[in-house]
């Protein structure tokens, strides 16, 4: 049914439906350049959904990873820009920084959730806009990089970039780094009691809190925690793709990522396949835009209309108690 | 004095989308449903009102159009969230994304452009100050609504008890739906001043997250049209600093950042404890 | 003159062929007020929510459903609105396009007036004692002018005096021409107040009867199906000190705790009588660690102030929550998963970081076995348990690592009699064990039948002390009303 509304919608541009689909998809898989590009799309939307599935799994709605992705990214472009050490302590050091930020900036809502008992939908909404409003003035104004044209920071040294994964291509270990948290998120769901104590706030807060689990606590946990997933993805988009921090990081990964985790159930390991499923749709759009005259916003219609239908199969959310 | 005339006509030129917006906002909650598609609703409708100006040159139809669009979105959440059992957080982002993507494709569609529209009729400074004393005289409308009409006395009852209100022979799904109807239906007026009131294009990306900074009124506003009407100013007065300051050195995003930053406050429980309505945001059974 | 509601054979099956209501025969009079019996699960909400019209049956006839009015046992009241606008919902007298609130008013008075139900018009629901609120719920049905009105376990919320004034204004109301069906479960006020009574079992009825014509043995008998199952013996205990609280106040408002002192020794099983709302909740909540409180509560000598949910558990004290389903149970996961709720954070069930599934497995399966949980296997969904077998999983996960203190909050509730006659046994046990035992219950029955001492809990206070062989139950209701 989806894809009829997005043959619909093309035929509208005036662009042929079929041309349309093989020029998305000969965009995403045509060739080990563009296999590249779909990973890496992959890859920037693997970490934001993995942050939103966790903080779901609490019982909260996190719904600021675009923030907490943009400020991971802008401490990481820092620190990176700021070092001059060798890349080995760098990369760690700056994905470090990413994932601090993000974190941080997950820890807000948190705090105010587990503190006052805020709505973290509306902290995190908040919160993404003043990301995006502090990283524009820090790096138009006292942070722009000298003689850059872009509202960017200055670039990172070579040798602290992310190490190519696939030659010829944009795509870093960051990949690896994505699949590697994946398995860790699920193991700790399924085998941790971090894990056990943390999907007990999510499904059954009363029982939890009776239980002796610290619900302020766990919610302030999971927000940070969350914020700080999707800021190490932020770390590695700029570390591993842009090498440079730049307003425009991110075309909304942190809202996608939203229909990402819910395609993927929550669960770590379909996630990763429904990361690559719309990486295909995200890298495919230039192409289908440039040859088959689809203008790429379509995708973001379609993701739209592919939240409403996905969730009205089965999707009723876990809503965490007031603290 | 002219200053603080050019002030005074800028704080109502930014305040009444946002008020539209917020008593949007209201309305939806005092039935229960958290409208996070405010911002989609603003933007389907503010980009319908332009295209259909276009189509057929005359800034009325663009209005009826607008709003027609606001309640359209609205009340697919309404739907989504009633007879659908989506969440209603989810099926908001889901819309804020429907409306963002399909109003960047509608503008290649329709104008055959990206990015903005050429220049449309508008509904010039007469209509411009229609929509802003429309903005008010709808502010105390609601709230007369909401405490005096049986219609509101059932919305209200819904967004605390909504099984209460079955039981006493009123189906409060239907009352959820109307309830984004008219919400989308203020949040359309809304949209439509943003692109044919105060201008007369429509540019992508042009709500600027005022469909959250709504949000944020509405709890400002303990939940009610006067309060929130009175948030929405004050916000509308802030951005109209923005320009006065800006001048003086004060970054604007600083300005800009300030109603997100008073709804974070808000959140304390700092403009004090009132309650959100018991239901708002909880899905219903059957 | 035609009855006022028929029902003919009337089933309701749902989805997964549960049948709720099989071939039941109802008939109610103009002017009587009639019992509908039976135990949990027997069938009588579902039959009240049909002869209301709320429901539609599977099959079968209902004639009289327009003019039914239902009284809910767990209130249907907005709670943050007033007592008129609450009673007038959805029929609002109206003046042009608003509300006629002076006449809403005037409609609460003259109704209050007529049926004894005084209540104040413009009072905010939230801030009525639970008794009160009960007479907007009746005033907002009798405002629709029924022909029947049905009750829902009306008195589960009353003290002994407030029962007696229920039934004198459902007296009044019958004497108008209204048929009553009271849903209850006390036979002792079947056959004081009611004239004819009708007992379901497993969806059917199973015994009509005029009042007069039948006794209270009878009632039991046919709602049981047989003799009801024996408790566990007493044993003799020498009660050792283990819990003691001092001055506990906690909560706020009307249902808060002011002044507790008690003790509740090892081995011995302390009741504490009273009509919900009494401050049972902040004390039962103050004790396990979830509720901040003022006072001093020492377990087997050491200090509990201050120390958390979690703390209390590691010490020993298990509560069984008042509400299986949201407070005890994550119904989505499995009996093993829930079995090790509460004892996540230590050894067995926890090594180092890992969540030991094992060690869970063990103990589920040592519960379904001691506790006769009846399920096809440790992974099936607690969800999709009966209410006895649900319960009998949480009492049985409190009661399995010989807790020192054992908190039991209504734990009976909504469960049939095989399965509460199961759970008060492995109480018994558990005191006779050497565990402290408090016994919260809004059944007075149940209480006397299970204690060692008997404290009444009244506005957030202790009322009164009554040892075993010297309980006066009349004097207990009194206190539970209030008489001092």
């Amino acid at each position: 049914m989806l894809l009829t509304i997005a043959a619909a919608a093309m035929a509208l541009a005036g662009a042929n439906p079929l041309d349309g689909f093989a020029a998305l998809l000969r965009g995403a898989l045509g060739g080990t350049h563009q296999i590249g590009e779909t990973l890496v799309a992959t890859t920037s939307l693997l970490f934001p959904s993995l942050a939103v599935a966790f903080a779901f799994r609490a019982g909260l709605f996190n719904i600021g990873a675009e923030g907490q992705l943009v400020i991971g990214g802008l401490c990481a472009g820092l620190v990176g820009a700021a070092l001059t050490v060798p890349g080995w302590i760098a990369i760690p050091l700056i994905l470090f920084a990413g994932a601090f930020g993000g974190g941080a900036w997950g820890g807000i809502a948190g705090a105010l959730r587990a503190r006052f008992g805020g709505n973290e939908v509306i902290a995190t909404l908040m919160l993404n806009i003043i990301a995006a409003l502090l990283a524009n003035y820090l790096v138009v104004g006292p942070l722009h990089a000298a003689g850059a044209t872009g509202a960017e920071t200055a670039g990172l040294p070579e040798s602290s970039w992310l190490p190519i994964l696939l030659p010829d291509t944009r795509l870093s270990i960051a990949l690896l780094f994505g699949l590697a948290l994946a398995g860790l998120l699920a193991f700790v769901f399924r085998r941790t009691v971090f894990g056990y104590a943390l999907r007990a706030a999510g499904d059954a807060p009363e029982a939890a809190k009776r239980a002796g689990i610290d619900l302020p606590r766990t919610a302030l946990l999971a927000m940070t925690l969350s914020g700080a997933i999707a800021g190490f993805g932020g770390a590695t988009i700029v570390a591993g793709v842009l090498h440079r921090f730049n307003v425009a990081l991110s075309p909304g990964y942190g809202f996608i990522a939203i229909a990402v985790a819910l395609v993927g159930d929550l669960d770590p390991l379909w996630i990763v396949l429904a990361a690559f499923a719309f990486g295909i749709l995200q890298s495919g759009s230039l192409t289908m835009q440039a040859f088959a005259h689809v203008p790429k916003d379509v995708v973001t219609f379609v993701e739209g209309l592919a939240i409403l239908a996905l969730a009205t199969r089965r999707f009723v959310a876990p809503r965490g108690a007031a603290a | 004095m002219d200053e603080l005339r050019g002030f005074l006509a800028l704080t109502l030129i930014k305040a009444t989308p946002l008020i539209f917006a917020a008593l949007a906002g209201v309305v939806c909650e005092r039935a229960g449903i958290l409208n996070i598609a405010l911002e989609g609703g603003l933007t389907a409708a503010a980009f319908t009102a332009v295209a259909v100006s276009f189509g057929t040159g005359s800034p009325l139809l663009g209005l009826a159009a607008g709003v027609l669009a606001g309640m359209a979105l609205c009340a697919l959440l309404g739907v989504a969230a009633t007879r659908f059992h989506v969440d209603q957080i989810v099926a908001g982002t889901g819309l804020n994304l429907l409306a963002a993507g399909g109003t960047a494709f509608g503008l290649v569609v329709v104008f055959g452009q990206p990015g903005a529209s050429p220049e449309v009729r508008a509904l010039g400074t007469p209509g411009e100050c229609v929509l802003i004393v429309a903005a008010f005289a709808c502010a105390f409308l609601l709230q007369a609504v909401l405490d005096r009409t049986p219609w509101g006395l059932r919305l209200r009852a819904c967004g605390e008890n909504p099984q209460a209100v079955r039981s006493a022979g009123v189906d409060p799904r239907g009352m959820r739906v109307a309830a984004t109807v008219v919400g989308g239906a203020l949040a359309g007026l809304g949209g439509v001043f943003l692109s044919l009131g105060e201008l007369d294009i429509y540019s992508d990306g042009m709500t600027a997250g005022r469909g959250f900074i709504a949000l944020a009124a509405v709890i400002f506003g303990r939940w009610t049209p006067l309060g929130a009407a009175a948030a929405a100013l004050a916000f509308g007065a802030l951005s109209a600093l923005q320009f006065v300051l800006q001048r003086a050195g004060v970054p604007s995003e600083l300005m800009q950042a300030l109603p997100y930053l008073a709804a974070l406050a808000a959140l304390t429980g700092i403009a004090g404890r009132a309650r959100a309505p018991a239901a708002d945001g909880v899905p219903m059974e059957g | 003159m035609p009855p006022a509601l028929e029902l003919r054979d009337v089933g309701k099956v749902y989805s997964g062929g549960v049948r709720a209501v099989d071939g039941v025969d109802l008939t109610l009079e103009a002017g009587e007020i009639h019992a509908l019996c039976g135990e949990n699960g027997a069938g009588k909400s579902t039959l009240a929510q049909i002869a209301a019209g709320k429901l539609a049956p599977s099959t079968g006839t209902v004639t009289g459903a327009e003019r039914v009015g239902l009284v809910h046992q767990h209130f249907e009241l907005v709670d943050r609105l007033r007592v008129w606008e609450n009673v007038v919902l959805g029929r609002e007298p109206r003046r042009g396009l608003r509300i006629d609130a002076a006449a809403a008013r005037e409609r609460v008075r003259a109704l209050g007036t007529a049926y004894g139900l005084d209540v104040d018009p413009d009072a905010v629901v939230e801030t009525l004692p639970v008794g009160i609120a009960q007479r907007v719920e009746i005033l907002r049905e009798l405002a629709r002018e029924p022909r029947v009105l049905v009750l829902d376990e009306p008195t589960a919320v009353l003290a002994p005096v407030e029962i007696d004034a229920l039934f004198a204004t459902l007296r009044t109301l019958a004497a108008s021409g209204t048929a009553i069906l009271v849903i209850t479960h006390k036979l002792q006020e079947v056959v004081t107040h009611a004239t004819r009574v009708t007992v379901m079992r497993a969806g059917r009825v199973v015994l009509r009867a005029a009042v007069h014509d039948t006794s209270i043995d009878a009632i039991a008998h046919a709602m049981v199906g047989g003799d009801i199952p024996a408790l566990a013996a007493r044993a003799t205990t020498v009660p050792a000190p283990a819990f003691e609280a001092r001055g506990i106040a906690a909560g706020e408002g009307a249902h808060a705790l002011r002044d507790a002192s008690f003790a509740v020794r090892g081995g011995e099983i302390v009741g504490i009588a009273g009509v919900e709302g009494n401050g049972q909740s902040a004390l039962t909540d103050a004790i396990a660690g979830i509720l901040p409180y003022a006072g001093t509560m020492t377990l087997g000598g050491a200090a509990l102030d201050g120390r958390d949910a979690a703390a209390r558990i590691a010490a020993g004290i298990r509560t069984i929550p008042q509400d299986r389903q949201s407070e005890a149970l994550v119904l989505d996961w499995s009996i093993t998963d829930n079995a090790a709720l509460g004892d996540h954070t230590r050894a067995p069930m926890r090594r180092g970081l890992a969540f030991d599934r094992g060690a869970a497995r063990a103990l589920a399966t040592e519960i379904v076995a001691r506790f006769d949980v009846r399920t096809p296997s440790i992974r099936t969904h607690v969800g999709a348990l009966s209410g006895g077998n649900q319960q009998k999983v949480v009492v049985g996960r409190a009661l399995a690592h010989d807790p020192a203190l054992v908190i039991a909050y209504q734990p009976t509730r909504g469960i049939d009699v095989g399965a509460a006659a199961l759970v008060q046994s492995r109480l018994i046990e558990a005191r006779n064990a050497g565990a402290a035992v408090l016994l919260v219950s809004f059944e007075l029955d149940e209480v006397l039948a299970l204690s060692d001492r008997v404290l009444v809990l009244f506005r957030g206070a202790i009322a009164g002390t009554f040892e075993r062989g010297a309980f006066d139950r009349a004097r207990i209701g009194a206190l539970m009303a209030g008489a001092s």
